[in-house]
């Protein structure tokens, strides 16, 4: 049990750091692919992102090697998504993501550990264009 | 089109197969083996592979986009992921309006699996045009 307390621990010394942002151009071979994968054919995803597109274009969620101490896989619990502008062809994104919480829940299956993550969009024009907000679960 | 709390969007029938979740990781970069390796995701306690939350919440994403159109825009969008989906059986995805405020209109979305269980839920705001 001290093993898991200490993950939990460790990870939850990471709240609230900023990771180096990536930065990634909206293409459209990209935003083809991603269209055809989810089975949209909507005409207006050949120069818009769809709703959740922004997290093929950054990772959502920060790689956390040392939850994977705990339990023996992820699940995604769900996601939240803010839009404050279009995200267009041509864009250039900065994501930057955080650990925004972590906490443990033991339930009648057993512990669970919940991992927040929060990432912010902003393009070329310095716009913020969209926040996401992911829960993600070690079981 | 007047729009009032209780209306429901058309429905959209997805048919999710093995393919559409590699396809899906390529297209996300989510290379998680639980999408695309049977064995791996029996060893992990699942029952084979299994959609990808956020593929359902692109399904999900769509079936208000092809509602809403160009008569208003997106402003949030939430999902929350209560079961596993596999594929091969068919993902239908449903949603009504819950409240009309103004220009101001928030919906419940979901999608269900063929026995009517209700896997994701969501909810939507959108802004809709003067």
């Amino acid at each position: 049990m001290s093993a898991t307390t200490s993950v939990v621990e460790r990870l939850r010394a990471r709240i609230g750091v900023a990771a180096p942002p990536t930065e990634a151009t909206v293409e459209a071979g990209h935003l083809r692919r991603f269209a055809e994968a989810i089975g949209d054919d909507n005409p207006r995803w050949k120069t818009e992102a769809p709703p959740t597109f922004l997290v093929a274009l950054a990772p959502a969620s920060l790689h956390l090697a040392e939850a994977e101490e705990y339990g023996k896989g992820w699940l995604n619990g769900g996601n939240r998504f803010e839009y404050f502008e279009p995200v267009k062809v041509g864009d250039r994104v900065t994501a930057t993501g955080k650990v925004a919480d972590v906490y443990e829940k033991t339930g009648a299956s057993g512990s669970l550990l919940f991992i927040i993550f929060e990432t912010e969009y902003v393009n070329q024009h310095g716009r913020m264009v969209a926040r996401l907000r992911g829960t993600a679960i070690r079981r | 089109m007047n729009l009032t709390a209780g209306q429901e969007l058309p429905e959209l029938m997805k048919h999710p197969t093995t393919r559409q979740l590699v396809q899906y990781a390529g297209a996300q970069g989510d290379f998680y083996e639980i999408h695309y390796d049977q064995a791996y995701a029996q060893g992990v306690g699942l029952p084979g592979v299994i959609l990808h939350g956020l593929l359902k919440a692109a399904f999900l994403g769509q079936l208000v986009t092809d509602w809403l159109g160009d008569r208003g825009t997106l402003k949030a969008f939430e999902v929350s992921y209560r079961g596993i989906d596999v594929p091969g059986r068919p993902y239908r995805c449903r949603g009504r309006v819950t409240m009309v405020e103004g220009d101001r209109v928030e919906l419940e979305v979901w999608g269900e699996d063929p026995d009517g269980q209700r896997t994701t839920l969501g909810s939507a705001t959108v802004e809709m045009k003067k």
